[in-house]
């Protein structure tokens, strides 16, 4: 029998379909990861536009109430909860075992787990709006008693959350097992990328924070589904008690959300800057001071409620300016003096970078709190989130992509396409976003499904949705470069941008099990100093 | 392209960048002369968003310029090795010296301007209940607790109770401080005027209070901030503020109507209990 099982077993190819199924790759997975919050971003993005069009003109009816409600509430779950955080897990995936020189992530089927937990709560979210009542439309906050009174769409998302949760805690033990245990001989955790470094971080908290958003979102399904009253006041409940616990988790979520991309944009800084990085250990320390403080500083999201301690909390808030600013001069630092060549990369980076800093400005609003008192819940803070999420985050991802798809896919992106595309979405971007300061400053509250023609926010409206359409159009170029892209062979070299990590020390795709041989690791840039050897310091 | 030349497009991309970022400085400041308010507590939140804002511009100015100079000063233009500097003392204490500096002066101002706008009133000061509810407004006044002209024998109490397609005002007197009490029986709401450069939730289970002082007379825009369910957009309403005779008529006139047969208008009972 073993005679004629063996000669089929090694000629058969498993079909590519169930390669992928079944893999455990850290590499395959991390991909997997990578087209499944990519296809949300373009979910998320097509409800963006139909906000936008919805607000575009006083009066409009374009969309009803109902109907709006659950478009944005469906926008920010997509792009939070299926986008932006797992979209994290998939460039960790792929580059945290290369990057510390490891074949593998420490547990592959814990990984492949984490993943695979992923279509079904995105699918169980989304299938809201096929039933009676309609998708979740509380908002992604959720609040209660508001979030007790909707459809059982809120049940869906509800549980695709809690799923969600489970998949990043699961994903995080993973990350820093792989971290603590696996690096490459000589590779001392001051020696660590610092992508690396802002993963750890973003691990730290997803561990600590997201079982507490599960703990409120099981209240919640209790108090909706059998009774539970745990945030009803006549039955001895708290409604504030919600908007506690679940800030608890999302401030520190909007950590997770932004870390891993500051990690991205200081690593593609030093390459073409040709410098290191500008105060690696200041950088690694305002991380996990982020990280730290970021627990500290929920309540920033309740000043309105009358029931906070506001000194403490705009105290708290304003010290996490500190280690934000430190990481400013750690760029600028790290661009100062260097030899800087500017590929679509490195504009993706220099795009975060200047326009994180006007989400850190504009945040400074919020955190003095009688200015909050103005400004909370109105178009400003949309101004905001968007400038952090969008113009860091969003920008981190995009400039990621850039400069790791040679790497992942062996073959190079088109730079006048990239540059096209950065160009279209830098101003589109800014012209979708930045009248929505103004439209805050004049009152407009967010949430809001339509406004009348006496308000006066009509130009500004009109002006944000063409900027949101000119976004929407950034994305052709990006995808004609993709498929010209997969037109071609793989024919990329190891480090075709000169970089100085262990990624770019083997074969592009890297090969199953990553390396063959490992450069020695000495400083945080081996492959800077294989390069140059003692020549620099 | 990793090659030196080019310097012309990277130029222009440095003037389009920084072009930009001039747009955005100037429609910021032009389009900005927004807060202002029409009361005491909002005067004193205008000055604390002027300060931050001037702040917010002096970081934005310094470090905006120092990227884009940084950009088109160090571009590459050969293949030498640029000097590998990593950092070092002097400069990371100042990395963490400017930025505490800056936000440990915010965080003072705005803790004064805070205990400031917080001066609780005295207790004589017209009192007027906010009920919100999915989705308008109810807003109620105590015969007896009208502020500087309150005759303490009077009973009863008016309401005006808004709905969706018909937005409620709210009176109030100018030059005088009225108490807010802030209630809902359904969801959370948010009241909102703009013109106060204040909101403060309306939470089940809770009673929130502020006290402010209007100076200016005329009608002002105002809406909940809080979503609330389908019709949250719609919960809109108007603050007029009158001179104090001005308001008295109109309390007389409510009352004349809402009263006038001599039962006294339970309207707390409208919505629920
Ligand atoms: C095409 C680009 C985008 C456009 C045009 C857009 C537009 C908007 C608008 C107009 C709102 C306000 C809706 C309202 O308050 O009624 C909103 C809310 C929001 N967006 Fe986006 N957005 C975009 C991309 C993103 C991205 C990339 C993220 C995150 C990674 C994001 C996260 C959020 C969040 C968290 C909210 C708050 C929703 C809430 O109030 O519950 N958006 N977006
Ligand atoms: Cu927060
Ligand atoms: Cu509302």
């Amino acid at each position: 029998m073993a005679t004629v099982a063996v000669p089929q077993l090694s000629g058969y190819h498993r079909p590519a379909v169930l390669d992928w199924i079944m893999t455990v790759d850290h590499k395959k997975l991390g991909i997997l990861y990578l087209y499944f919050t990519l296809f949300f971003f373009a979910v998320g993005g097509i409800l963006a536009l139909l906000v936008r069009t919805q607000l575009a003109v006083a009066d409009n009816s374009f969309v009803g109430n109902d109907a709006y409600n659950q478009i944005f509430t469906m926008h920010a779950s997509a792009m939070l909860f299926l986008f932006i955080i797992p979209v994290w897990a998939g460039f960790g995936n792929y580059l945290v075992p290369l990057q510390i020189g490891a074949a593998d992530m420490a547990f592959p089927r814990i990984n492949a787990l984490s993943f695979w937990m992923l279509p079904p709560a995105g699918i169980l979210m989304f299938a809201g709006f096929i039933v009676d009542g309609g998708a979740a439309d509380g908002g992604w906050t959720a609040y209660s008693p508001l979030a007790q009174q909707t459809g059982v769409g809120m049940d869906m998302w509800i549980i695709a959350v809690i799923v969600l949760g489970m998949s990043s805690t699961i994903g995080a033990a993973n990350f820093l097992v792989t971290m603590f245990r696996m690096r490459a001989p000589g590779m001392t955790m001051f020696r660590m990328p610092i992508f690396c470094w802002t993963m750890l971080v973003t691990a730290l908290l997803q561990l600590l924070a997201t079982p507490v958003l599960a703990a409120a979102l099981v209240m919640l399904f209790i108090d909706r589904n059998y009774g539970g009253q745990f945030f009803d006041p006549n039955g001895g409940g708290n409604v504030v008690l919600w908007q506690n616990v679940f800030w608890f988790y999302s401030h520190p979520a909007v950590y997770i959300m932004i870390l891993p991309g500051m990690g991205i944009v200081s690593e593609i800084l030093p390459v073409f800057s040709r410098k290191p990085l500008f105060g690696y250990k200041a950088f690694v320390f305002a991380t996990i001071g982020i990280g730290g403080l970021g627990f500290s500083v929920w309540a920033h999201h309740m000043f309105t409620t009358g029931s906070v301690l506001l000194p403490f909390f705009g105290f708290m808030t304003f010290m996490i300016g500190v280690p934000t600013g430190v990481k400013i001069f750690n760029w600028l630092g790290t661009l100062w003096g260097g030899s800087i060549s500017f590929p679509t990369p490195m504009l993706f980076a220099i795009g975060f970078v200047s326009m994180f800093l006007i989400g850190g400005i504009n945040g400074t609003y919020s955190a003095a709190v009688p200015v909050d008192f103005a400004l909370h819940d109105t178009y400003f803070v949309v101004a905001h989130i968007h400038y952090v999420l969008f113009g860091g985050s969003v920008f981190a991802v995009f400039g990621g992509l850039y400069y790791w798809f040679p790497k992942i896919w062996g073959r190079q992106l088109n730079e006048r396409l990239g540059k096209l595309h950065f160009v279209l979405m830098f101003v589109g971007f800014n012209v979708a976003f930045f009248p929505m300061h103004m439209l805050g400053l004049d009152g407009m509250p967010r949430r809001i499904a339509v406004y009348a023609d006496s308000a006066g926010w009509e130009a500004l409206n009109m002006l944000s949705t063409g900027g949101a359409f000119l976004i929407a159009v950034s994305m052709i170029p990006f995808l004609i470069a993709v498929v010209m892209a997969f037109m071609r062979p793989k024919d990329q070299p190891d480090d075709p941008w000169e970089g100085n990590t262990l990624e770019w020390a083997t074969t592009s795709p890297p090969p199953d099990y990553n390396f063959d041989s490992l450069p020695p690791v000495r400083s945080e840039r081996p492959l800077f100093d294989a390069r140059h050897g003692d020549e620099a310091h | 392209m990793r090659r030196v030349p080019l310097h012309r497009r990277l130029r222009l991309l440095a003037a389009t960048l920084a072009a930009a970022l001039l747009a955005l400085l100037a429609t910021g400041t032009a389009s900005a002369i927004q807060p202002g308010g029409i009361t005491d507590e909002a005067r004193l939140m205008n000055d604390l968003f002027w300060i931050v804002t001037i702040a917010g511009l002096i970081v934005f100015g310094l470090v905006g310029a120092a990227l884009v100079y940084a950009m088109i000063r160090y571009r590459r233009q050969n293949d030498e090795l640029p000097p590998q500097f990593h950092g070092g003392g002097k400069i990371e204490a100042a990395m963490v010296g400017v930025p505490v500096l800056i936000v440990i002066g915010l965080f003072t101002i705005s803790m004064i301007i805070l205990v400031q706008i917080d001066d609780k009133a005295e207790d004589e000061a017209l009192t007027i209940d906010v009920t919100g509810f999915q989705f308008s407004w109810q807003f109620a006044y105590n015969l007896n607790d009208l502020g500087t002209n309150t005759d303490p024998n009077a009973e009863g109490t008016i309401a005006v109770i808004g709905t969706p397609a018909n937005d409620p005002i709210l009176y109030m007197p100018v030059d005088e401080p009225v108490e807010f009490l802030l209630k809902s029986n359904d969801v959370i709401h948010s009241f909102y005027v703009k013109d106060f450069l204040y909101k403060l939730d309306l939470i089940p289970g809770r009673v929130n209070s502020f006290t402010v002082t209007a100076r200016e007379t005329g009608d002002f825009s105002a809406q909940c901030a809080e979503l609330c369910g389908t019709n949250h957009a719609l919960m809109r309403f108007t603050v007029r503020v009158v001179e104090r005779d001005e308001f008295d008529a109109w309390v007389a006139a409510e009352a004349a109507r809402q009263l006038g047969d001599g039962a006294l208008v339970s309207t707390s009972g409208t919505q629920g209990d």
